[in-house]
């Protein structure tokens, strides 16, 4: 029943979504259509382009034909992103799709170490100052976590770009794989593949950590003082059974809207992040398009990163109904 | 809970007599819910340190605006290009304290003049989010029923939809100029965490017994958000503005940096952004020219996280220290 | 401050436990403070020991320090012996972490005041008792249909209540599942502080009826640690008086409460609220409970005492009966005054019906 409400949710936001897009390109001045007739026109040179073709031209590019009234071409819009056609690149002169199948995995690549990272980090020293509460070790890791949260993840990229790529060479400064390396499931790939995925996934590790760690620690601190914990222990039940089972469990539970917001955040920062590391994924692209004026492509790429949010937010939602039992208590709520 | 409900409880005294002047009342509420809390927050070195630093932000603003008026002594010089020597380092001539850029700009003149700008941004742009998402949080956390489930939706939406790429897309395509605009645009759906947040809060607040009572007393809505609800909501409120002042900061340097926002406003991130392209990533030399404005950045998102970590456990049931707990463990809990 | 001579000879037969000398303290910034004060006591095996008190009396340090759970930094000094039914007696205090964890629950288990947070709230209730099962090392299978025997004797539907998380049940259900779940390993001593405050009054009344019926079946010693006399009065064999972290006043329940021998314990019976009472002959005790920090010279009682004199504020009086064959003893230098200078309300109530 909460799965279904939930997956029914997720289906609103995704026509939301598309909304959005489509309204941008609509209804934004200087939008597609002019873009795309300002390109056509400097290249036929003169004005004499019929009007026609311009609409076929621009309806191939973004699926959407300007003489139509505008619900159909809200309903062409819809059908064919469903259908999975995201338009025609203009700058790359390729199906959108096409580009964002091929970026998508590296950016999920990232984000899925770097997320994981983050959590396991954060949650472990999290836990470790909850437990040391007030020692020099409690006192020292909070400041270096709000240190480290004051630092923005390009400004991470930048620092670690500069010291361990050019000054020291450690790791690539760019790119998702070395060149001339061809893709298969081998260790020299593999290794290859990680060896430039280092950069990028510290940069948000290590200015990412810091925040959950000091949730965690106030979490865990809250936890260790409830009577249950007492209890447990003169049950005889093992300190470490109780650390994992019964402190880590129930403070990691709250955080869960943490982490929905930080798979967004991290997903947005990847716009960035790829732009300062030349990380050929779909931030990159996106940026790419941006700069270009690529509306195709700026706005698959847009929907495919709300997308991929979203599926995280839902599995993320459907995973936690599950290990809460709580969670059910919260929708019974009357209206006044 | 016992300390929350002393401090911010809804002893509303001189409201409730009724002779009291608007006046009075107002600054009743005030002193409820801005000062008590700020005063108890005060002893924390956390808060202490970071109100201080986000004060020297605000000395440095002053400094700028002052020397960029007429009538005003120019304490530091506003930037020009060959003002001084190109790529002075920092720390070697005391006319350029903090050394020049490939123009001859002094960098303490960069900086100081791009922080009143930057200050505009983060009011704005905090001042948006918090308001819209008290507002959301509020109204949909009390009435509940359909309202609730129509603005959790669209909370739940914006959470979804990724912030950076959004932002980035709407600032490629409105090109804004004004730092007001910038602002709301920065946190265009910042405002949607916090909202959730409010909104849980709101649901225990309303079930609370003095609440309970002015509904059974016919007491109009309006009256038990202004009066009960959101002095409650208050210090929670306070803390996430400077959450989102943060996130400003973040996204403004990062929009700046990627070269997305018009380069005619001073600001940090388009100092970051000349420097990068400029290639002093690549020159131990002119290094300062890269790490000064970084240092700016951090410096002052350090200021606001330590004034919100320092803030945080007045509020926070979450966050209590266990000692206090375990000694008053014989007497405390009959006279709850 | 001196206080009563430890007797080398137990005061009960059959003694349980034996406690001699007990303190606890906690070093806080505005100086030490013992939140028990060298205390004595013996325990005697099978019976029902109600221990009364203030909040603040100390009386929640005095069910830990059986357990040797008094939760950090306090401190605990002193003897407390353990006689179990069979074996060597214990010294509970210092023993080692492996063996305590094997007294605990296994021979002394203990229901919290907390009881509405004393189960995980992720974790069914069925999987605690398992738990607890499994990490004493008992055939899980055989402790679960004991477990389903003790719920239904609580009156609780075994399989419901098992399947369920903490917060899908009531408050009385889970404070009688808690009791389930402390007899769950079959121990011979059930401390219990203050197991019924958080609930209703008739809820309250049911569940001691409950420890009544289930103590006497199963020869189980309680201490049942309490603020509210008149709960324990029809449940305990024995009343220990606890006033500022010392025992004042320990005898036989009915005689305590007919006639008791310290000002205390009277004032104490007196501003009782009880049906029977008319609204003015209830009277509040005037003063406030000491200060852990300062407790007063003397007998700690004084500044409050209608009787107290010179004697009182220098002189601290020991818990000790005129009669040596008298197992009704209070910490009092006027016991013989008492009677006379503090009637007790209650009684002329009692005596009109």
């Amino acid at each position: 029943m909460y799965a279904l409400k939930r997956v029914g949710q997720a289906a609103v936001t995704l026509l939301s979504v598309i909304t959005i897009t489509f309204a941008l390109i609509r209804a934004l001045p200087g939008g597609p259509g002019d873009a795309i007739r300002a390109q056509v026109m400097q290249s036929g040179g003169s004005s004499n382009v019929d009007m026609t073709q311009l609409n076929a031209l621009v309806e191939s590019y973004t699926n959407v034909d300007p003489s139509t009234p505008l619900y159909v071409q809200y309903w062409d819009y819809v059908t064919s992103i469903l259908q999975g056609d995201l338009g025609q690149s203009i700058w790359y002169g390729r199906p959108v799709s096409e580009i964002i199948v091929q970026a998508l995995p590296w950016t999920v690549l990232l984000l899925t170490i770097a997320i994981l990272l983050t959590f396991a980090i954060g949650i472990v020293l999290g836990a470790a100052m909850a437990y040391a509460e007030g020692t020099d070790f409690d006192v020292g890791s909070t400041v270096v976590s709000m240190l480290l949260n004051s630092v923005p993840y390009y400004i991470a990229a930048i620092l670690l770009v500069y010291f361990l790529s050019i000054q020291f060479g450690v790791f690539p400064q760019s790119g998702n794989v070395s060149s001339g390396l061809e893709p298969s499931l081998s260790l020299s790939y593999v290794g290859d593949v990680l060896y430039h995925a280092v950069l990028p996934v510290a940069s948000l590790v290590i200015t990412g950590f810091g925040g959950t760690a000091i949730t965690m620690r106030g979490n865990a601190i809250q936890e260790i003082g409830e009577d249950y914990i007492r209890v447990a222990h003169l049950r005889g039940v093992p300190g470490r059974r109780i650390a994992v089972r019964y402190v880590g469990r129930n403070a990691i539970l709250p955080m869960y809207t943490q982490f929905m917001i930080s798979v967004g955040f991290m997903f947005g920062g990847s716009v960035i992040l790829e732009q300062i590391f030349a990380y050929p994924g779909l931030g990159y692209y996106l940026l790419e398009a941006i700069s270009t004026r690529d509306y195709p492509l700026m706005m698959g790429g847009f929907l495919v990163i709300a997308v991929a949010v979203m599926i995280c937010v839902l599995i993320a939602d459907l995973t936690y109904s599950r290990i809460d039992p709580r969670i059910s208590d919260d929708d019974a709520r009357e209206a006044y | 809970m016992s300390e929350r409900s002393s401090t911010f409880g809804p002893a509303d005294e001189s409201a409730a007599d009724g002779s009291a002047t608007q006046w009075e009342v107002y600054r009743e509420w005030f002193d409820i819910a801005v000062l008590t809390p700020m005063r108890v927050a005060w002893s924390d070195w956390r808060t202490r340190l970071g109100s201080l630093i986000v004060l020297f932000y605000l000395v440095l603003a002053a400094v700028a605006w002052v020397s960029a008026t007429d009538w005003g002594p120019t304490i530091v010089a506003t930037p020009s290009s060959g003002q001084g020597p190109r790529l002075t380092g920092a720390f070697q001539d005391m006319a350029y304290p903090l050394g020049t850029n490939n123009l001859g700009e002094s960098i303490l003149s960069a900086i100081v003049h791009a922080t009143p700008a930057m200050i505009q941004l983060i009011v704005a742009g905090a001042v948006f989010s918090t308001v819209l998402a008290t507002l959301i949080g509020v109204v949909s956390g009390y009435k509940g029923g359909a309202v609730d489930r129509v603005l959790t939706t669209v909370t739940d939406i914006a959470m979804t939809l990724p912030g950076l790429p959004l932002i980035i897309l709407l600032a490629a395509i409105l090109e804004p100029r004004n730092p007001a605009v910038i602002g709301i645009i920065l946190t265009i759906n910042a405002w949607a965490g916090l909202a959730r947040a409010i909104r849980s809060q709101v649901l225990s607040l309303r079930d609370d017994s003095y609440v309970e009572a002015s509904r059974v007393m016919g007491a109009p809505v309006s009256r038990i958000l202004k009066d009960d609800i959101v002095p409650n909501v208050m210090p929670f409120v306070l803390i996430n503005f400077v959450n989102s002042a943060r996130g400003v900061i973040f996204g403004s340097v990062a929009l700046y940096f990627l070269g997305i926002l018009p380069s005619s406003n001073p600001n940090w991130g388009i100092m970051l952004n000349s420097a990068y392209t400029s290639g002093a990533i690549y020159s131990l030399d002119v290094l300062h020219w890269l790490l000064i404005p970084m240092f700016a950045i951090i410096l002052l998102s350090f200021g606001l996280v330590l004034f919100a970590q320092g803030t945080e456990k007045l509020f926070n049931p979450r966050i209590r220290a266990r000692h206090a707990e375990s000694i008053e463990d014989d007497t405390a809990p009959y006279q709850e | 401050m001196t206080t009563m001579q430890p007797t080398d000879v137990s005061t009960v037969e059959d003694p349980i436990f034996e406690v001699r000398n007990t303190s606890v303290s906690f070093d806080m910034a505005r100086g030490e403070s013992n939140v028990l004060d060298s205390v004595s006591m013996d325990v005697r095996r099978g019976e029902v020991l109600g221990v009364v008190g203030e909040s603040g009396s100390g009386k929640s340090m005095f069910a830990s320090a059986l357990l040797d759970a008094v939760v950090d930094p306090g401190m605990v000094t002193g003897d407390i012996t353990f006689h179990p039914e069979s074996g060597e007696p214990v010294e509970i205090l210092g023993l080692p972490e492996d063996e305590i964890k094997r007294i605990r629950w296994e021979q002394i288990a203990m229901v919290f005041q907390g009881a509405m947070s004393s189960f995980n709230p992720t974790m069914t209730v069925g999987a605690h008792f398992e738990e607890t099962l499994s990490v004493h090392d008992r055939p899980v299978e055989a402790g679960m249909d004991r477990a389903r025997d003790l719920l239904s004797e609580l009156y609780l539907e075994p399989a419901q209540v098992l399947g369920s998380y903490p917060h899908e049940l009531s408050g009385g259900m889970k404070q009688r599942a808690l009791i389930a779940l402390a007899l769950v390993l079959d121990p011979e001593v059930l401390v219990m502080d203050e197991p019924t405050a958080a609930l209703d009054l008739l809820m309250q009344r049911n569940i001691i009826e409950l420890i009544k019926q289930i103590a006497a079946e199963r020869d189980l010693t309680i201490v049942f640690i309490t603020h509210d006399l008149p709960l324990v009065a029809n449940l305990a064999d024995r009343l220990a008086v606890l006033y500022a972290f010392e025992f004042v006043e320990v005898g036989p329940a009915y005689e305590v409460l007919t006639g008791a021998k310290h000002p205390y314990t009277r004032a104490l019976l007196n501003s009782t609220p009880n049906l029977d009472t008319p609204r003015e002959e209830m009277q509040p005790i005037a003063g406030a409970a000491p200060d852990p920090v300062s407790v007063p010279d003397g007998c700690s009682y004084h500044p409050r005492c209608p009787l107290a004199d010179e004697r009182c504020v220098e002189e601290d009086p020991p818990l000790d009966a005129d009669d040596p064959a008298d197992d009704h003893a209070a910490a009092c230098h006027y016991v013989e005054r008492v009677r006379e200078e503090i009637p007790l309300t209650l009684q002329e109530v009692r005596r009109h019906e």
